[in-house]
């Protein structure tokens, strides 16, 4: 069997490593997060289009550093790892966003009404 | 940040102390006497024929993954036992303990039945906490370890070495849990814990540590299971083995694990917090400060129910070579098996909701979880459609294998159409906490434990190269069938009449009946592991008798019936080239069942390693000191674990090298063990006119080099 | 059912055994596996997150203080900064693996560890100004979560540095073979992923609780 044949360095995963993405997905990352925290600690926007703002930052951020970084993409060596991750997402969703779902409806109808609190629509 | 822990705590031995140990208890104190005797005995047996260079050697380095998977399997048999031991006690206590008044048998203290409340608690939650986890799951697990990379013809599992270590810390877990029998408690909040009895407050004592770092262990252990499955079937398939040619039972692996990959770090998450409540004084899950209680819940079947699917797809696959196999036919509607496999993986997903229907969250999130929890039902009954069709005019062999997955079959229409019941939130608010609930899953996991059964006496043949007795096997089965109808029908009775899970006294006479009939029930059962017991005896005494060949079954259909058997270590002397889904059968009906590989090349083998054990055995330690808050030996264990799998990362596994020609020596010698005559085909004197398509003797038609005559179709 | 069993077979040109298998790719198999690790990792904080958003009610916090009271946005945006030139260094460690050089590599870890460093440095700072503050995970039930999911990552960090340690002794031990190569994969993979879980703990804990 082929084990250790070949150099390592030769590998692919090893080749598809590069500077200008890796800088582009710092960048990118970089200037969202100081996009969110300026606007967040100068409370520039209404509560809740701030929220949107901010979520909108983070998932722009998270998807330059998958591609960027995490080489994330549907070529030949990455295409599993990128199967995997899409296998995921959907459950990293239904974990968080049912959970909560679920709990806003129960403290909707069971705890004392708070002023301010979230789930009091 | 510690919390103070009552009673008394010494630097050195944290909680530990000799009144931890329950030397004056009349059923733990004897058991203990008997297990140290056994022990001795056992090691004195090793000593005297001189074993323990051949165990440590062949067994507890080993890195095969048939070895793991065996180790696996014994692990879980043992913990089977000891879970039946404590259903056992169960059913004695509530038929002793039933009826008003005071009705105990005057032993340790108890009022009604022979056993405390504290005790009955302790006993429910290990009964349930190890037939889940510490016996179903090793079982599956070592099915699997031993299938899966046959069946794809790979040599061995992705990461060997990360194989031995999911094992050992398995292994861990097991000794923990048995080692809170005889040090200090168990806890006594169900096998899933209630928030907020399992806080400090509520629970002082050591048991609910026990039931943390025993849950932890085994989250960890499958967890690294979970990865080399994946990645063994992505990544080791042999040449020609494409995703439509995958065996059914690799699918439903494969499927299994992405649920056990995806969900026990919620499990671990959730057993996390519960220590941080007890270890640090955080409020979670505590019903003041702003903790919630339903939080641990949630968190917990979030991985529950997922869980639940882990172990039952596995069980489903096993169900799909089994009645193929015995039907002589291929499975019927392959693509729909699949999509029905994943359908339930991903639904399982988004079910959880309905183990806690009564929180209180309302009709709209009911609605969804009820709604989901029902679709279940559909890749379901595609799947037992499957095996019908498979069987509809197919030639059905009733061999023992054959008869416990039919009986898996039976026990899945009961346990789905009441479960069907149950994800309906108005009866679910009747039943909720019921016994019927309790009757209902274990109808589910009784189809799992009959499809292990089946999967067992199945696969036996292939691993050790003879196969059970068929007389015993289907005696078992009888009994066991017999003890779980007369334990379980009165079960769902009691539920509808209303008792309540777990009671300790059930104080309704009018069950009494009830309960005697369940406790004749276990007493069929003691009488089925008896013969489960004379099964493995007298397969092992007759052995000589039974020895098989590579298709031990005559009808075997996928590709692990190709090697021999028992399968030798490198499991194929040459990579097998896949021409076909069920490629065993599909040999055979070209006349190639005989064919052997007539070159071999040097191949790369994996060495044996210390290591696994020694980090399992640390494990244990961390488990045990973390339990008794013995903070030195903790952070000990820990930094010296790191050090271990630093120096273990350093020396790698540079593996050896078998070459050709050894490899040629070794191949004649295990072909030299197996019999003759080796196809045993059940029909053998059928001449119905349809048989060519499975008959043996087609090898001449390949030394004369004619295709042989296209088979005809039973269908 | 199977296409296979209709086509006639000639027995001389049936393959049966693999004569050309050379085996798998042990530097793929390894970080492939590394990755679903990862990602049940990251299953782990989808779970510390869910806890999170159900203890992040305003009764959550009982009688305590709130997260608006006790974050520092510029602090903690410092900490993000030396987090993400962390793991641009190691990402420059790994291009420099693709020419071989050692130097670059090792100058790579070193500075990555550095500013990983900087990073748990920072964290344990502004863990001892919140505790002094009395803001502490046994105050109240959100509390607890703030701590879990922000701790935990700081954990993971902590566990990154030992083995860049382990993986720098191990260049310059052993130099670049398959198993050195493979976990200097799997460390990037580990060290971005880290990066990007800090992204939302920092948006939607630190930030998002600076806010409300």
């Amino acid at each position: 069997m082929s084990h250790g044949h070949s150099n390592p360095i030769e590998h692919p995963e090893v080749q598809m490593a590069s500077k200008g993405s890796y800088l582009t997905g710092f960048i990118v990352a970089s200037l969202l997060m100081l996009a969110a925290t300026i606007l967040v600690s100068g409370k520039m926007l209404p509560s809740f289009a701030l929220l949107l703002t901010i979520m909108g930052c983070a998932g722009l951020a998270v998807i330059a550093q998958v591609y960027f970084l995490l080489h994330i993409d549907i070529s030949q060596h990455n295409i599993w790892n990128t199967v995997a991750l899409v296998m995921f997402i959907p459950l990293f969703v239904i974990t968080i966003g049912l959970t909560w779902w679920m709990f806003s409806q129960l403290y909707m109808r069971t705890m004392p009404m708070i002023p301010g609190m979230p789930g009091m629509h | 940040m510690l919390v103070n822990v009552p009673g008394p705590w010494s630097p050195l031995l944290g909680r530990l102390a000799l009144s931890e140990i329950p030397y004056t208890n009349p059923i733990l104190a004897p058991l203990f006497v008997v297990i140290v005797l056994a022990g001795l005995a056992l090691i004195a047996a090793i000593t005297y024929y001189g074993k323990w260079g051949y165990l440590w050697k062949e067994w507890l380095t080993t890195v095969d993954h048939k070895k793991l998977g065996v180790m696996y399997i014994i692990l879980g048999l043992i913990m089977l036992f000891r879970g039946f031991i404590d259903g056992l006690m169960m059913r004695t206590q509530q038929m002793l303990g039933d009826g008003p008044g005071d009705n105990g048998l005057k032993v340790m203290g108890a009022i009604h039945g022979y056993l405390t409340p504290f005790h009955f608690g302790q006993i429910y939650s290990a009964h349930g906490l190890i037939m889940i986890l510490l016996a179903a799951t090793p079982l599956l697990v070592g099915i699997m370890n031993i299938i899966v990379p046959l069946q794809i013809g790979a040599r061995d599992m992705a990461y060997p070495y990360l194989n031995a270590l999911g094992l050992w810390i398995t292994a861990a877990a097991v000794v923990l849990i048995m080692a809170s029998l005889f040090v200090g408690d168990f806890s006594h909040n169900g096998w899933f814990g209630y928030a907020p009895i399992f806080e400090m407050a509520y629970s002082p004592g050591v048991g609910v540590d026990y039931w943390i770092w025993t849950l932890e262990l085994v989250a960890l252990g499958t967890t690294l299971g979970s990865i080399n499955f994946l990645a063994t079937v992505v990544k080791m398939r042999a040449p020609g083995m494409t995703w439509g040619r995958l065996p059914i039972f690799t699918w439903s692996a494969v499927s299994a694990n992405i649920i056990a990959l995806t969900s026990f770090p919620c499990l671990q998450v959730a057993l996390a917090l519960v220590g941080a409540d007890r270890y640090l004084g955080t409020h979670f899950f505590t019903a003041g400060f702003g903790g919630n209680l339903m939080l641990y819940t949630n968190l917990f079947w979030l991985w529950g129910h997922p869980e639940v699917y882990f172990v039952i797809l596995p069980a489903f696959g096993m169900i799909s070579e089994i009645i193929p196999a015995f039907s002589e036919k291929p499975i019927f509607g392959y693509t729909a098996m699949v999509l029905a496999t994943f359908a339930i993986a991903g639904v399982s997903w988004i079910v959880w909701l309905h183990h806690f229907f009564t929180m209180g969250m309302g009709p709209y999130v009911s609605t969804e979880f009820s709604v989901a929890t029902m679709l279940v039902g559909i890749p379901t009954g595609v799947k037992v459609f499957n095996w019908t069709f498979t069987m509809y005019r197919g030639r059905l062999t009733y061999t023992s294998a054959m008869h416990w997955a039919l009986g898996a079959l039976f026990l899945l229409l009961v346990g789905g159409l009441t479960g069907m019941m149950l994800s309906i939130p108005a009866i679910n608010y009747m039943v909720h906490n019921s016994v019927f609930v309790v009757a209902h899953f274990h109808m589910m996991l009784l189809c799992i434990v009959y499809a292990v059964f089946g999967a067992v006496i199945f696969w036996f043949p292939k691993v050790f190269g003879y196969k059970l007795n068929e007389y015993w096997g289907k005696m078992m089965f009888w009994l066991f069938s017999a003890g779980t109808v007369l334990v379980f029908l009165p079960m769902f009775m009691l539920g509808f009449m209303g008792e309540t899970r777990r009671l300790d006294w059930p104080f309704n006479p009018h069950w009494a009946t009830m309960f005697d009939i369940q406790e004749v029930g276990i007493a069929v059962y003691v009488l089925s592991v008896f013969a489960f017991l004379w099964m493995i005896y007298v397969s092992i005494r007759d052995r000589a008798q039974h020895r098989v060949g590579a298709d031990a079954w005559g009808t075997s259909r996928s590709l692990e019936w190709l090697t021999d058997s028992p399968v030798p270590f490198y499991n194929y002397a040459m990579v097998p080239h896949v021409n076909a889904r069920d490629e065993a059968a599909w040999r055979r009906e070209h006349g190639f069942s005989e064919a052997r590989p007539d070159h071999f090349k040097a191949i790369h083998m994996p060495n044996n390693t210390g290591v696994a054990i020694l980090i399992g055995a640390l494990t244990f330690v961390i488990g045990f000191a973390l339990t008794w808050r013995i903070w030195w030996l903790t952070v000990a264990a820990l930094i010296i674990t790191v050090l271990v799998m630093i120096y273990r990362s350093g020396t790698g596994d540079p593996g050896y090298v078998i070459s050709a020609e050894e490899m040629e020596k070794l191949d004649r010698d295990s072909r030299q063990k197996m019999p003759e005559d080796h196809i045993q085909h059940p029909h053998g004197d059928f001449t119905g006119g349809t048989v060519t398509a499975y008959s043996a003797g087609a090898a001449d038609s390949l030394t004369q080099g004619t295709p042989p005559s296209r088979p005809q179709r039973l269908s | 059912m199977s296409s296979a069993h209709d086509k006639p077979i000639d027995p001389n040109k049936v393959v049966l055994w693999s004569d050309d298998y050379e085996g798998h790719d042990p530097i793929s198999t390894r970080t492939f596996g590394f990755w679903m690790y990862i990602l049940s990792d990251g299953m782990l904080f989808a779970t510390l997150f869910a806890a999170y958003g159900v203890l992040s009610y305003s009764h959550s916090y009982y009688t305590g203080p709130i997260p608006a009271q006790f974050v520092a946005p510029w602090y903690t945006f410092i900490q993000t900064m030396a987090l993400f030139l962390s793991v641009l260094a190691y990402g420059f460690s790994m291009t420099a693996l693709k020419t071989g050089s050692k130097a670059g590599v090792i100058n790579g870890i070193i500075a990555s560890m550095i500013l990983g460093a900087v990073f748990i440095g920072l964290d344990i700072h502004d863990v001892l100004r919140m505790l002094s503050m009395g803001v502490t995970p046994e105050v109240s039930g959100g509390l607890s979560a703030f701590y879990a999911l922000t701790q935990v990552h700081a954990a993971h960090i902590f566990v990154g540095m030992i083995w860049m340690l382990v993986m720098l002794y191990q260049v310059l031990r052993k130099g670049f073979t398959e198993d050195v190569v493979g976990r200097l994969i799997s460390l990037r993979m580990f060290w971005q992923f880290q990066a990007v879980m800090w992204v939302f703990i920092y948006v939607f804990v630190y930030l998002w609780g600076y806010m409300s």
